[in-house]
C-alpha cells in the first residue's frame, strides 16, 4: 500500500493478494493527511478495493444549522476531537462528521460498542452546549452514502457495498440537498426517490443537472473516489528522558538536551512549524522539578539557537538536587517564517564603503573599490532593519540570563504629570500596542525635560537665602506650572525651573505651590 | 600638517626645495590607508561621527567619535552633561536603524527627554538598575557583539583592565560603540577614548561652559582640554 511500484512488480495474483491483505489492516497511527491524499488519489483498482473495505460512520447534526458558520466550525472541530477516540480518520462535511470505523471494529468489539461510545460522548457534549441532544447517524461503505443515509434519518447500517444501491434507492431526493430549481426539475420529471434516478441515463443527467450532481451519486455508490477534508489534531510535543544516572553538573546535561532539541526540530520541520515558547523541566528525586521557561521573540526551529538559550539559562541556574530526568514540552506552536540570507556576504565590508573610509582612501584605492561597488552600494542602500534576527537573539539571551522583567522598553505617555509621562514596560509586551506608542512618542514637550528623573523628589536646603543641593543653585529658566493630578490620589501643584548648580550640572527643580512652598530636586539634565 | 619638517636653519632656496619634497612625501604617505601615522590627529581626515560640539571635534582624532570601540566618560558625579555630549551620537545611531541599550542607568531614564532629543524610544532598551555587576558586564559584552545594537551605554564605577580589554574586543568584533560612564579615571585603560568632564570653576562665563578633557584618544599625543557649553538646548 505504501509503495505502489513494488506492488506492480509482483505477479498479478500475488499483487492482488498483497494489496488486499495490507488494505484490511490500516494502521491506527496513520495521520489524517496521509490517508486523505491516499483516498483522494485512489483511482486504481487496488486502492478502490481498499475503500470497499472501509466502513464510514456518519454523524448528522441538523440542530447546528441555527448557529453562525464560525461557531458551527468550532463545534464540529470539538466533536471531531472527541470522535478521534474511536477512529483515526475523521472528516468534515456540512453539519456532519464522518469517521472510518472498520479499522476500530476489532479493537472495540463491534459496531454497537462504538455507536454507544460515540453516542455518550456526543450527547454529553451537546447537552453541555445546550443544544438538542439527539443526532442522526448511519454506517455504510462510502462516505457520501453514509451521509445521505444519515440525512434521511433512517439510522441505517449497510455493511456491503452491493446493498448500497437498494438502501439508497429508498431515500427521497431531498437528502441530496439540491437547490430549488433542481428540485423542481426533478419533481417535474417524476423523480421522487433515488431509485428513480438509478433508472435514468447518466449522460442525460449530467447534461441536465451538471457533473457535480452525478458525481455525488457515483460517490455514494462507491464508483468514484471521495476526497475528504480530514480533521488534524493540534500539534503537541512532549518528551521525557530518564537519565541513566543522576547528574549534578548541568554541563553534562547539554548533550542530552541537544538530542531532545534535535527531536523537537525534526518534529517541527515535518509539520512546517516553529515554536516560540518551551518548557524545559529538570526532575529531581523527592523534590519538585526545576522548570525553565524558554521564550523566543520570533518562532524558530533552529537547534543551535535553542541550545544557546538553554546554555544561557543553565549558566545562571542552581539546582536543589541532582537531576534524574529531563522533560521538554512545547507550550506554543507558531507558523514557521523563514528568512532569506542577504545577497551580500560581508556586512562590514559594505559599511566600510559607505561609512567612514570614503574620504580617507586615495584615488587608486577608490578605483579598486568602485570595482566592487556593484555589490555593496546601490542595491542595499538602507541600513539593516532593526528587527533583524541577531538583535532578537540578543534580547532573548538577555531575558534568559537576567530574567524577563529586567529588560525594559521605554515609551513616553501623553501625561502632563512628570511622574507618569514615562513608562517602562517589559519588552515582550511592547509588540502589541506598538501603534499607540508611536502616536504618543511624536508629542514633544515644549519645555525642557531631564534625562534622569528621581523616583522620589529630593528636598533642597536653603542656606542664607540660597538653594543648595551639593553646591549652590542658580535658577536659569522657568517657571513651568504643572497642576492637578487629583484623580490619581496625589495632588500636584508645582512650578518647575531649570537650575544650574555651581559644579556645572543642570537640575530640574520645582517649588510646591502649597502652604510651605518647599523646593525639591526632581531630575538631572545629565 | 606635514610629517617631516625642514630644518629651520637652512637658507631660502634649499628650504623651498625641501619643502616640495616634504609635501610630495607627505602626499604619498597620506595616500596609504594601511599606514597609521602618529600625528594623524585633529583636523586631518574625517573618520569619526561628529560629536556635535565643534570645539570637541577639534581635539578628537578623526574629528569625532570612533565608529567602533570603547569610550570612557569620566565625571565626578552623574548628571554633569555627559548625556548631552552623546545626544548627536544617539540620534545618528537611531537614524541608522540601530538600537541603543542602556545598562543599569543610575536614575530613571525619562522618555520625554529622549523624544525631545529626537531619539526614537522604540529603539531604546533598558536593562534595569538592580542588575548585578557581573550580569551587567555580561550583557554589555553580548550587546557589543551584536551588530544591530549600535550603542551600548553602561554605568560602572571601577573595572579592571582585563574586563575593559574584553569589552573593547567585543566592540571591535561587533562593529559597535560602547560607552562606559565612570567617576574615576584609571590610567592604563585600553579603551579608545577617555574623556573627563568637569564643571566650570570660573565666574567669568558664569559656570556655563564645562571643562572637557580628552585624556586619551588613539591618535592624540597628550591630553587636550577645551571648554564646551554642553547645555546649549536648555
Amino acid at each position: 500500500m505504501e509503495d505502489p511500484e513494488r506492488t506492480k512488480q509482483l505477479s498479478p495474483s500475488l499483487a492482488a493478494k498483497t494489496a488486499a491483505r495490507v488494505v484490511k489492516l490500516p494502521t491506527r497511527g496513520e495521520t489524517g493527511v496521509a490517508k486523505a491524499t491516499r483516498n483522494g488519489g485512489a483511482t486504481t483498482g487496488h486502492k478502490g478495493s481498499k475503500r470497499s473495505h472501509a466502513l464510514w460512520y456518519a454523524l448528522y447534526l441538523p440542530q447546528l444549522e441555527e448557529l453562525a458558520l464560525p461557531q458551527q466550525r468550532q463545534y464540529l472541530n470539538k466533536l471531531a476531537a472527541l470522535m478521534q477516540e474511536v477512529s483515526s480518520t475523521v472528516s468534515f462535511h456540512p453539519l456532519a462528521l464522518v469517521c472510518e470505523i472498520r479499522s476500530s471494529l476489532k479493537y472495540f468489539g463491534g459496531i454497537d460498542v462504538i455507536h454507544c461510545r460515540l453516542g455518550q460522548l456526543v450527547t454529553a457534549q451537546l447537552v453541555e452546549w445546550a443544544l438538542a441532544d439527539h443526532f442522526l447517524y448511519a454506517v455504510s461503505p462510502t462516505v457520501t452514502g453514509s451521509l445521505l443515509l444519515a440525512r434521511s434519518g433512517h439510522n441505517a447500517l449497510v455493511y456491503q457495498k452491493d446493498n448500497l444501491r437498494s438502501a439508497l434507492g429508498q431515500l427521497s431526493t431531498e437528502v441530496l440537498q439540491l437547490n430549488r430549481e433542481q428540485n423542481r426539475r426533478l419533481y417535474n420529471m417524476g423523480v421522487r426517490h433515488l431509485r428513480d434516478i438509478w433508472r435514468l441515463p447518466p449522460a442525460g443527467l449530467r447534461r441536465r443537472f451538471g457533473s457535480d450532481f452525478l458525481n455525488q451519486l457515483n460517490q455514494a455508490l462507491g464508483k468514484v473516489p471521495e476526497p475528504t477534508r480530514n480533521y488534524l489534531p493540534p500539534p503537541a510535543f512532549l518528551t521525557c528522558y530518564d537519565l541513566p544516572y543522576e547528574l549534578e553538573n548541568l554541563d553534562r546535561l547539554l548533550p542530552v538536551a541537544d538530542e531532545i532539541f534535535a527531536q523537537l526540530c525534526d518534529f517541527l520541520r515535518r509539520r512546517d512549524l516553529g515554536t516560540s515558547q518551551l518548557l524545559f523541566s529538570l526532575q529531581h528525586e523527592k523534590r519538585s522539578c526545576t522548570e525553565i521557561s524558554i521564550g523566543l521573540r520570533q518562532p524558530s526551529r533552529s537547534r543551535k539557537h535553542l541550545m544557546l538559550l538553554l546554555e544561557t539559562h543553565f549558566s545562571n541556574l542552581s539546582i536543589p538536587a541532582p537531576v534524574t530526568a529531563v522533560k521538554l514540552e512545547v507550550t506554543q506552536f507558531d507558523a514557521f517564517v523563514s528568512h532569506s540570507d542577504p545577497l551580500r556576504t560581508s556586512e562590514k565590508w559594505g559599511r566600510g564603503k559607505w561609512g567612514q573610509t570614503e574620504n580617507s582612501f586615495d584615488s587608486g584605492e577608490n578605483q579598486q573599490r568602485s570595482g566592487r561597488k556593484f555589490y555593496s552600494g546601490p542595491i542595499f542602500p538602507h541600513p539593516i532593519s532593526p528587527n533583524d534576527s541577531n538583535l532578537n537573539q540578543l534580547i532573548e539571551q538577555l531575558q534568559a540570563r537576567l530574567g524577563e522583567h529586567h529588560v525594559k522598553s521605554i515609551n513616553s505617555v501623553a501625561e502632563h504629570c512628570p511622574e507618569y509621562a514615562s513608562q517602562q514596560t517589559d519588552y515582550l509586551e511592547v509588540d502589541t500596542p506598538g501603534k499607540k506608542r508611536q502616536a504618543v512618542a511624536t508629542q514633544v514637550a515644549l519645555h525642557p525635560r531631564p534625562f534622569w528623573l528621581l523616583e522620589q523628589p529630593l528636598q533642597l536646603r536653603i542656606r542664607r537665602g540660597r538653594l543648595y543641593h551639593c553646591k549652590a543653585i542658580t535658577i536659569v529658566s522657568g517657571p513651568e506650572r504643572i497642576e492637578t493630578h487629583w484623580w490619581s490620589g496625589t495632588d500636584v501643584r508645582r512650578d518647575y525651573y531649570v537650575a544650574r548648580e555651581q559644579n556645572g550640572s543642570r537640575l530640574w527643580i520645582y517649588r510646591e505651590r502649597g502652604a510651605d512652598k518647599r523646593w525639591f530636586l526632581h531630575g538631572f539634565f545629565a | 600638517m606635514s610629517v617631516i619638517r625642514a630644518p629651520s636653519g637652512t637658507p631660502g632656496p634649499t628650504a623651498d626645495k625641501a619643502c616640495t619634497h616634504t609635501q610630495h612625501i607627505g602626499e604619498l604617505l597620506q595616500g596609504n590607508p594601511n599606514l597609521w601615522r602618529g600625528c594623524d590627529m585633529a583636523g586631518q581626515g574625517c573618520h569619526g561621527r561628529s560629536t556635535g560640539f565643534p570645539q570637541l571635534d577639534d581635539i578628537l582624532p578623526g574629528r569625532g567619535w570612533p565608529d567602533r570601540g570603547l569610550v570612557e566618560i569620566i565625571s565626578p558625579c552623574w548628571g554633569m552633561g555627559e548625556l548631552q555630549l552623546l545626544i548627536p551620537l544617539m540620534r545618528s545611531t537611531v537614524e541608522q536603524g540601530k538600537w541603543i541599550l542602556w545598562i543599569s542607568p543610575p536614575y530613571l531614564l525619562y522618555a520625554p527627554a529622549l523624544v525631545q532629543a529626537g531619539i526614537n524610544t522604540g529603539q531604546v532598551l533598558v536593562v534595569e538598575r538592580d542588575t548585578s555587576c557581573k550580569d551587567a558586564l555580561w550583557s554589555m559584552e553580548k550587546a557589543l557583539q551584536t551588530e544591530n545594537c549600535g550603542l551600548v551605554l553602561a554605568w560602572q564605577n571601577w573595572l579592571p583592565g582585563k574586563v575593559l580589554r574584553r569589552l573593547q574586543l567585543a566592540a571591535a568584533a561587533g562593529d559597535t560603540l560602547g560607552v562606559l560612564f565612570k567617576h574615576r579615571d584609571s590610567e592604563h585603560s585600553p579603551s579608545l577614548v577617555r574623556i573627563q568632564i568637569r564643571g566650570s570653576q570660573s565666574q567669568r562665563d558664569r559656570f556655563t561652559r564645562s571643562e572637557v578633557t580628552v585624556i586619551k584618544a588613539r591618535g592624540n599625543f597628550r591630553p587636550l582640554t577645551t571648554h564646551v557649553d554642553l547645555y546649549q538646548q536648555i
